[in-house]
C-alpha cells in the first residue's frame, strides 16, 4: 500500500473539514481514532476519491483519485458505517453479483467469484438470505465480502464495529484481522486498533497524533479527557 | 413489517420473463384507458386483484403494501364523484385499481436485477440515440424498489417515536421528517454507489462529494 497525501486540505462551503497537510501511509494496519466531527471519515473518503482535495493531491499506489478515480475505486474499497445501505441488492449473493458485473464480469465469473468471497468469510450460509433479514455482524460481514469479492489491494472501514453486539463484534474483528489486503479503520472502539502497525489522532481538522497504538491511544484520551 | 417488494415463490407469474410482465401491463394499462365500459373495468379488478391476492402473502400483507395507493385512489375516487359523476368516477377508480394490482402482482414476482436488466435492455435505443443512460434509469428503478421498505420502516420508527413520546401520530405531520431521512439514506446509498464502482463515470467535485 502507497498512499500520499501532499498538500492536502478539504474544505466544505466556509467549514475547513481538513487543514493543509502531507502523509504517507504504507503499514498493512492503520488506524484513526479521533472525536466525533474530527475530520476522520472525510481524510478516509480522500483515499477512495469520495471526496476531492479542496487543494493538494492524493495518490494510491500511484494513482491520483481525481484523474484516475476510476482506478482508484478498484485500488481501495470502502466499507460504510451502515452496510444495510451498502448492499444494494435485497439478497446477499445477488448483491455480490450486481457488484463484480458493474467491474465488468460476466453473470458465471461473477457467480464463482462471489462464492468464492463468501466462503472466504465463512458466510456461505448467508448467500441466499435477504438483506433486511441479517443481523448487524452479519451485515457488517456480508459488506465486507461484496467489496472484497472486487479484489481490492486496500479496504477502508468506518466505524466497522459500531453498534455490534460482542459476539458479532469479534466475528467483524477476526475478519479485519484476517484480510490479507492493507486496512485503514475508523474506529472509537480501541481494542481493535491497539495491534495495528499506527495510529492517527484527529483533532478539529488535523492529525494531531502520528505513531504507534499506544501512544496514540494515549493521547486521544487526553484531548477526550478521559 | 415490510422488508422487500418481491414475493419469494413459485407461482405463474413468477415463472414469466420480466419484459412480457411489462409488456402485460402497458398492454392492459392502454386497453382499459382506451375503454369506457364499466363492466369491463370491473371484470379487469377482479381477475387483476385475484392474481395479486393469490401471491404467496397474507392478505394483511398485501393490502399493507398498497395502502397508501389505495387511499390515493380512494381520494381521487371522492374527487372524481364530485367533479365528474358517480359513473365516470366508478370507470376511472376500477381501473386505477386493476393497473395496480397487476403492476404490484408484477413487482412481487420479478427480481430487482432481472426488473434492472429489462429496463436497461429495453432502453438501450434512447442510450444509443444519447438521450439517457439506460444503465442509470435501471439502477433508478432498481433502488426505489430496494428501499422502499426502507421508508415504510421509517414511517413505522416514527409512528413508535410519537406513540414513545405520548404524541397522537398524523400522517401528515411525518411527511416532512419522512423526506429528511429518505434525503440522509440517498445521500449514503449515493457514496456507497460511487465507492463500489456501480457506475463508469466519476468526477468528484472540489470538497464535495461526487
Amino acid at each position: 500500500m502507497d498512499i500520499r497525501f501532499s498538500d492536502c486540505s478539504v474544505k466544505f462551503k466556509t467549514h475547513v473539514a481538513l487543514h493543509p497537510f502531507s502523509l504517507v501511509l504504507s503499514e498493512r494496519r492503520i488506524g484513526i481514532i479521533g472525536l466525533n466531527g474530527s475530520g476522520k471519515t472525510t481524510f478516509a473518503k480522500l483515499i477512495d476519491g469520495l471526496v476531492k482535495p479542496t487543494s493538494g493531491t492524493v495518490t494510491v499506489n500511484g494513482l491520483d483519485t481525481v484523474k484516475d478515480a476510476r482506478a482508484v475505486l478498484s485500488a481501495a474499497g470502502f466499507i460504510f458505517q451502515n452496510p444495510a445501505q451498502q448492499l444494494i441488492m435485497p439478497q446477499v449473493m445477488e448483491d455480490i453479483v450486481f457488484g463484480l458485473k458493474a467491474h465488468g464480469l460476466a453473470q458465471v465469473e461473477a457467480e464463482a467469484r462471489a462464492k468464492a468471497a463468501l466462503a472466504r468469510f465463512g458466510i456461505e450460509a448467508l448467500g441466499p438470505r435477504r438483506v433486511h433479514e441479517l443481523s448487524g455482524g452479519e451485515l457488517q460481514l456480508a459488506a465486507i465480502a461484496s467489496v472484497a469479492a472486487t479484489g481490492p489491494d486496500i479496504l477502508i472501514f468506518d466505524e466497522p464495529v459500531n453498534q455490534l453486539d460482542l459476539k458479532n463484534r469479534k466475528r467483524v474483528v477476526d475478519a479485519i484481522h484476517a484480510l490479507p489486503e492493507s486496512a485503514i479503520v475508523i474506529s472509537h472502539d480501541l481494542p481493535l486498533i491497539e495491534d495495528f502497525d499506527r495510529v492517527l489522532v484527529f483533532h478539529e481538522g488535523r492529525i494531531v497524533f502520528d505513531g504507534l497504538p499506544a501512544a496514540s491511544i494515549a493521547h486521544y484520551r487526553e484531548i477526550a479527557g478521559c | 413489517m415490510l422488508t422487500s417488494l418481491y414475493v419469494e415463490g413459485d407461482t405463474f407469474l413468477h415463472r414469466q420473463r420480466p419484459g412480457a410482465k411489462l409488456a402485460l401491463i402497458l398492454v392492459v394499462g392502454l386497453a382499459l384507458y382506451f375503454t369506457g365500459r364499466m363492466a369491463v373495468q370491473a371484470v379487469a379488478m377482479v381477475i387483476a386483484g385475484a392474481i395479486y391476492f393469490s401471491l404467496p402473502m397474507t392478505v394483511r400483507e398485501a393490502v399493507y403494501r398498497l395502502k397508501p395507493v389505495l387511499l390515493a385512489i380512494a381520494v381521487l375516487g371522492l374527487i372524481n364523484i364530485w367533479l365528474l359523476s358517480p359513473q365516470e368516477a366508478a370507470v376511472s377508480t376500477l381501473r386505477l385499481l386493476a393497473v395496480v394490482f397487476l403492476a404490484a402482482a408484477v413487482t412481487a414476482t420479478t427480481r430487482i436485477g432481472d426488473f434492472m436488466e429489462t429496463i436497461t435492455w429495453i432502453l438501450q435505443p434512447f442510450e444509443r440515440l444519447g438521450i439517457i443512460r439506460a444503465a442509470d434509469v435501471g439502477l433508478a428503478l432498481g433502488l426505489v424498489l430496494r428501499f422502499l421498505p426502507d421508508i415504510f420502516a421509517h414511517y413505522e420508527g416514527l409512528k413508535e417515536a410519537h406513540a414513545a413520546r405520548g404524541i397522537a401520530f398524523r400522517p401528515l405531520r411525518a411527511i416532512g421528517p419522512l423526506m429528511i431521512l429518505a434525503l440522509k439514506d440517498a445521500d449514503a446509498i449515493a457514496d456507497a454507489i460511487d465507492a463500489r464502482g456501480i457506475r463508469g463515470d466519476v468526477s468528484p467535485s472540489n470538497g464535495e462529494r461526487r
